[in-house]
């Protein structure tokens, strides 16, 4: 990255600069310099993201932006992989995390890479924050979980869609129901779905919170209405894009 | 990457049903390759050493490591006799190094041998010399296992059970 961008460095995510690998990255993929952004929307079910990120696509298309959407499991390499694993039942906590993973890195490759050099934005609908909140509770080690997330992008935004636990459930009741895996089932918290998706959902809140200023989290208020939520994404994201794009206009007048 | 996590996640997997409740049971676990194999294979294809190790932080230690080293010639020559065909990763083709699968294989194979060597020094595996005949090898490896188990060997005891 050169000195004109260094303005847009933010501080405070995860100790990577915004745009660069966490730890060591892949070293055959350098990725300094590329022109295009990362924007996650992160947080637990039922609080909306998608909604969302359907909005601001259309936005940012409006304004000119080229943008592709990348989210959990829709790899083409793992989905039907993960599905098969999860339908089976022989998942452990370990082949979990490590297929995530995968998943993770192959749509960061194939996907999310290639769309920065392009200069485009890319909409993250959940992001590595969600792999470690599931590990988390989970009890898998933390540092080895950022280790292992090391390869990963810091995005130059992450939104942390905030819920409580009470709205949670209500939302996800009235939707499509609690499955076997936002319930947590595997962890054997008890056989009452309700009272496992409660302490399950709980504990996740927990793992987001705490992961909010490491990774320097935006945090928004879920509970709101849809067009509030749309409004403030915009405003914090349009400030962004307009700064980021006035210093790269600035750099090609220095060139 | 995602050979790399695939690999470690199908380790994972074996790690947890497999290699886990014999070791509990007292038993002795043979692994035909085991992280080392990823350490290398990895790093050959460009991932970061560092991160291909702690990534396996979660494996057991094994008790002993042996590396049957060959030259790279011996190898190559090998698995041509065996298939006439090599397999498209088995050859590094996915790194397009070279069109040509057998030169690929050379330089892949190259790359991961220097790796092995490395690892040799860094995890403390024994070396098998594995050019010689199958009787050759087994009776080296015979004695490396006996000596790390304690298990007294006698030359004459070899010579019968290998003929």
């Amino acid at each position: 990255m050169n000195s004109s961008t260094s303005s847009l460095v933010e501080p405070g995510e995860g100790g990577a600069r915004a745009g660069s690998y966490y730890g060591n990255g892949i070293p055959y993929l350098p990725i300094e310099g590329y022109p295009g952004k990362i924007i996650a929307i992160e947080g637990t079910d039922g609080v909306g993201r998608s909604t969302q990120i359907r909005l601001l696509r259309e936005w940012l298309e409006v304004q000119g932006y080229g943008v592709i959407e990348t989210g959990w499991t829709r790899s083409e390499l793992m989905q039907p992989t993960i599905e098969l694993a999860k339908a089976s039942n022989t998942l452990n906590k370990l082949t979990f995390v490590l297929l995530y993973a995968t998943d993770f890195a192959d749509r960061l490759e194939k996907e999310i890479i290639p769309a920065l050099k392009a200069g485009f934005i890319v909409l993250s609908d959940r992001y590595i924050f969600t792999a470690m909140a599931r590990a988390g509770v989970r009890g898998v080690d933390r540092t080895w979980m950022r280790n292992l997330y090391g390869f990963a992008i810091a995005p130059h935004q992450v939104f942390y869609l905030k819920i409580d636990e009470k709205t949670l459930i209500r939302r996800v009741l009235q939707s499509r129901g609690m499955d076997y895996w936002e319930s947590g089932m595997d962890m054997k918290l008890g056989d009452d779905i309700y009272e496992s998706f409660r302490a399950y959902q709980r504990s996740l809140l927990k793992e987001y919170a705490s992961m909010a200023d490491e990774f320097g989290f935006r945090v928004l208020d879920a509970r709101r209405k849809v067009e509030v939520i749309q409004d403030e994404l915009r405003r914090q994201i349009g400030a962004f894009l307009a700064e980021s794009d006035a210093s790269a206009s600035a750099a090609v007048r220095v060139e | 990457m995602t050979f790399s996590l695939l690999h470690a996640t199908d380790f994972a997997d074996r790690l947890l049903y497999n290699i886990i409740p014999p070791l509990k049971a007292g038993m002795i676990v043979l692994a035909d390759r085991y992280a080392y194999t990823a350490f290398a294979r990895d790093a050959a294809r460009g991932v970061d050493r560092r991160w291909v190790r702690e990534l396996y932080s979660f494996a057991v230690q094994p008790d002993m490591a042996v590396y049957f080293r060959v030259p790279i010639e011996v190898s190559t020559d090998r698995l041509l006799a065996r298939r006439v065909k090599l397999k498209f990763y088995e050859a590094g083709l996915d790194m397009g190094w070279s069109g040509n699968a057998i030169e690929s294989f050379r330089i892949f194979q190259g790359k991961v041998l220097d790796e092995y060597d490395r690892l040799v020094d860094e995890f403390g595996l024994s070396v098998v010399n594995a050019t010689g005949s199958i009787t050759e090898q087994q009776r080296t490896f015979r004695k490396v296992v006996s000596q790390h188990l304690a298990i007294e060997v006698l030359d004459e005891q070899l010579d019968e059970q290998l003929g």
